[in-house]
């Protein structure tokens, strides 16, 4: 290994609250080489965020201190440096890219003078020069018309484009190391393979060190070189890719790689024998649209203009069944879902639940669709009250539908509990207490309050950590399989839906392009675009390489985001 | 620039809100008690010298018809005569616009030059000594009322310091400009209030808000990241605070106008009222209601030109 550009040793990072002092990094030592890229895996809390953030002083609150240790940049101590020198080396020797480009790009200021800022501070070039660099910039990061997109605001661009510029923000102060906080947590899989593509590009033609923070071992697999585990503010382990991945030592490094959803052995999902008398469907859609009008107003009646968020969707679902719809971002997945619910209007078409024909009866099968039908959402913390106690939320429901005696609704609420895994006394306790597992569960026991013959989880694992999500696919297999529901899983993480359902069904611009088994879906794409989604799951195997020419997205198929 | 159609199609909306306003403001002038020509010709007036005043003004029509003449004169750009005055409205107006003006935007620029640096202030020192400091200033600006405000900067600077002058209105530029300071920092004392807390309010969100750590995280010293980044992003919700608040100031120049005894349209307009002039009660409260649909327009301008997002 060539020498080691950043050192870390014993770097220990200190909370000091009104009461106690947590330990929140606990004597943390890592090594970064020239051109490496070094893949810090954790789950949230860890510390893995505030370990890169430590590096360059950009600690969240005040009341955090650094107390021990030494971060050697080329053999300069950064924890002993002033805080104007530490101005340089932000940026100017360490870049940062984030999560979520949409709130980390400033809204009002125009992309292009937001790389052109970085380069005139650090390297003091003149508006006119800066701005050339900048669009040069651009260019690199792979803006097809960098010169027209450097007018461009943030929001005109689509999460792929936002995640390019803020790497552009990032290039623009010429830093020798990068630190990548969860890049592609937000994207769909075919554009995080795009980004991970450029990272590395970006590593081979300059030389940059990354530091690649994510939970996806997926991801480290296909792009690190080396691999860190961290749990609890601690460095668990920390080796050669490989070797980690075939050999890991600590018991939580081989519990986070046995629930990696896309393991190459993963079980294929039982057939669900579905029962041989002819049963009806469950639910039945025919011919549906759904289109939303788009500008418009008072004045101009003849420039409104729709788009098809579905457009003419058949399907059939069997009572006991576990369907997971897939798609990109704007496929319109969760349109659908919204439509079955009767959230959103139908411009034209069927859904009939259980023979009660939404676009026929509506306030009839709207009554019937509370009863039987339920929804789990993706931000569990957000879709609770943050007011009500969980035993508060669920026992509403259970008050509302009056399926059971008031007096028993209490002892419902326990059964209910542990039916999710819950401990009982979590009855008494308010969402901003529990994690974000724990608000999941109770989402779920809410949905289940119903007694629902129909759940819609919607992303509903998006928000989670691995080993979390990985927990809810399992209770939600479990309730499924115990109590006969029939599931639609709606989710962007194809492991995930190959995992849990037993049919799929992919979705492309608002059509379904394909419907089956999955492992068929899965294993035998029929159409492209399955394909492609396919191959950009980045597989925790190194060898399956994301992006080797037989793997390559096929660029026939254009994004949905990259339409016009 | 399509972003920017709004402004050649928003002003077709005013046509409606204009005629509401008119049909408003002409019921609620003869809702007040009382009747013009005998205001005006006093207690001892024959019944015909009332008869004719009158006759002479329209007042005997039935009150439709009186409507549609105010209606017919407004489609053509004139607002009756003054029965005071005996001249027409709009010339009344016109001599006594500019000082109600020059108060409005003197006042409206004042307190954004003192809230943008006290909530500055306040929001990079939050929770700290200069922002109790803020604190305490703006909430003693809520608490005086204008009017005794405008009484004591008029001891205090024109009296006791003999700095600028008592009350009137000038007749230069320079001179204008120095009896306008005092009314305006009365109303802008109070208007800066609100501002400040909310610009402080946004200042703070944004300071910890993403957009401020990536522009840390990329080495800006933390001048830049909050004169440019965090500033522009907070002026946003504030643009239509001030807009609410300019609208409420061009009727409430009333009071600071009376204090400092300026020729302006709130003085024109109290003493209409009290003579039961209709027409110029009439033309005044058109013009307030126009300027202020006018103020907003304004407003929305200025949030599409901060906002690169908001399309309206």
């Amino acid at each position: 290994m060539s020498a080691a550009i950043l050192s870390v040793r014993d770097l220990t990072v200190k909370a000091h609250l009104d009461d106690e002092t947590r330990i929140l990094l606990d004597a943390v030592s890592l090594d970064l080489a020239k051109g490496e890229i070094l893949g810090l895996v954790g789950e949230s809390g860890s510390g893995k965020s505030l370990f890169c953030r430590s590096l360059v002083r950009l600690l969240p609150s005040s009341r955090l201190k650094i107390e021990a240790g030494s971060v050697l940049l080329e053999g300069q101590d950064l924890t002993a440096i002033s805080d104007a020198e530490m101005l340089n080396i932000r940026g100017g020797e360490i870049g940062m890219i984030f999560q979520n480009p949409s709130s980390h790009l400033d809204p009002v200021m125009r992309i292009g003078d937001q790389i052109a800022e970085g380069i005139r501070y650090h390297q003091g070039l003149d508006g006119k020069s800066a701005r050339r660099a900048a669009t040069e910039i651009l260019s690199q990061v792979g803006f097809p018309d960098p010169i027209c997109q450097y007018q461009s605001y943030p929001h005109e661009f689509s999460g792929g484009m936002r995640q390019r510029a803020m790497i552009a923000v990032a290039l623009s102060c010429n830093p020798k190391i990068l630190i990548a906080d969860e890049p592609t947590t937000a994207l769909d899989v075919t554009i995080q393979a795009q980004i991970l593509q450029l990272l590395m590009e970006l590593r081979d033609r300059r030389g940059l060190s990354i530091i690649l923070i994510t939970h996806d071992l997926g991801i480290v697999a296909q792009t690190c070189d080396r691999i860190a585990i961290m749990r609890g503010g601690k460095l668990l382990e920390e080796g050669p890719k490989r070797q980690i991945l075939s050999r890991p030592r600590d018991p939580y490094t081989i519990k986070l790689i046995h629930s990696h959803p896309s393991m190459p052995d993963a079980e294929p999902v039982a057939e669900v024998a579905v029962a041989a008398a002819p049963v009806k469907p469950i639910l039945e859609i025919d011919d549906l649209h759904v289109r939303f009008r788009v500008g418009g107003s008072l004045f101009r009646g003849s420039a409104v203009k729709t788009v098809s968020a579905v457009s003419g969707i058949s399907l059939q679902i069997m009572p006991g069944e576990t369907v997971g719809i897939v798609g990109e971002s704007g496929s319109g997945k969760s349109t659908l879902a919204r439509a079955v619910l009767g959230l959103t209007p139908l411009t034209s078409g069927h859904i009939s639940f259980e023979g009660a024909d939404l676009a026929l009866q509506r306030q009839a099968s709207l009554k019937k669709l509370r009863r039987e039908a339920a929804m789990v959402f993706q931000d569990p913390f957000n879709a609770l009250n943050p007011r009500m106690t969980i035993g508060q939320t669920i026992g509403e429901v259970l008050l509302v539908q009056g399926k059971i005696a008031k007096a028993d609704i209490p002892q419902r609420i326990d059964e209910l509990l542990d039916l999710v895994g819950l401990d009982r006394e979590f009855a008494s306790r308010k969402p901003r207490s529990m994690s974000g597992g724990q608000c999941q569960r109770a989402g779920i026991a809410r949905a289940l309050a119903v007694d629902p013959k129909l759940i819609i989880a919607d992303e509903c694992v998006a928000a989670l950590d691995v080993t979390i999500q990985a927990q809810i696919i399992d209770l939600f297999r479990e309730l499924a399989a115990r109590m006969n529901l029939t599931l639609l899983f709606i989710a962007h993480d194809l492991a995930i839906v190959r995992n849990l359902c037993a049919r799929t069904i992919v979705m492309y611009r608002g059509e379904v392009v394909e419907d089956g088994p999955s492992e068929q879906v899965f294993s035998r794409p029929s159409h492209s675009y399955t394909a492609s989604l396919v191959a950009a799951i980045p597989d925790i195997n190194p060898d399956k390489s994301l992006f080797s020419d037989a793997r390559r997205v096929p660029q026939s198929i254009p994004s949905i985001k990259s339409m016009p | 620039m399509h972003r920017y159609r709004f402004v050649f199609l928003r002003p077709l909306q005013f046509l409606p809100v204009i005629f509401g306003i008119s049909i408003i403001t002409f019921i609620l002038v003869r809702l007040i008690p009382g009747d013009p020509a005998r205001v005006l010709l006093g207690t001892r007036a024959t019944p015909t010298a009332i008869a004719n005043i009158r006759a002479q003004f329209g007042l005997d029509e039935p009150i439709w018809l009186q409507y549609l003449y105010f209606l017919r004169n407004l489609a053509n750009g004139e607002m009756g005569k003054s029965i005071l005055y005996k001249i027409d409205v709009l010339k009344l107006i016109a001599t006594r616009i500019e000082p109600t003006l020059a108060l409005v935007v003197c006042s409206v620029l004042l307190s954004i030059a003192i809230a943008v640096p006290m909530a500055s202030i306040a929001a990079r020192n939050a929770g700290r000594g200069p922002d109790h400091a803020v604190r305490i200033i703006s909430t003693f600006g809520i608490g005086f009322p204008p009017f005794w405000l405008g009484l004591m900067l008029i001891i205090l600077f024109s009296v006791k310091l003999d700095l600028l002058p008592v009350s009137g209105y000038g007749a230069t530029f320079g001179d204008k400009l120095s009896h306008l300071i005092l009314p305006s920092l009365t109303i802008a004392l109070s208007l800066s209030t609100v501002l400040t807390r909310s610009l402080r309010a946004a200042m703070i969100e944004g300071l910890k808000s993403d957009v401020a750590t990536a522009a840390r995280a990329r080495g800006m010293p933390e001048r830049i990241v909050f004169w440019r980044h965090v500033l522009p992003n907070s002026l946003v919700p504030t643009i239509n605070l001030l807009a609410v608040n300019t609208g409420w100031l061009i009727g409430g120049t009333v009071v600071v106008e009376s204090v400092f005894a300026l020729p302006g349209m709130g003085q024109l307009l109290v003493r209409a009222i009290f003579s039961r002039d209709y027409m110029v009660v009439q033309g005044v409260a058109m013009v307030f209601a126009c300027a202020t649909v006018l103020v907003n327009f304004l407003a929305d301008i200025a949030t599409v030109a901060a906002d690169p997002r908001v399309k309206l």
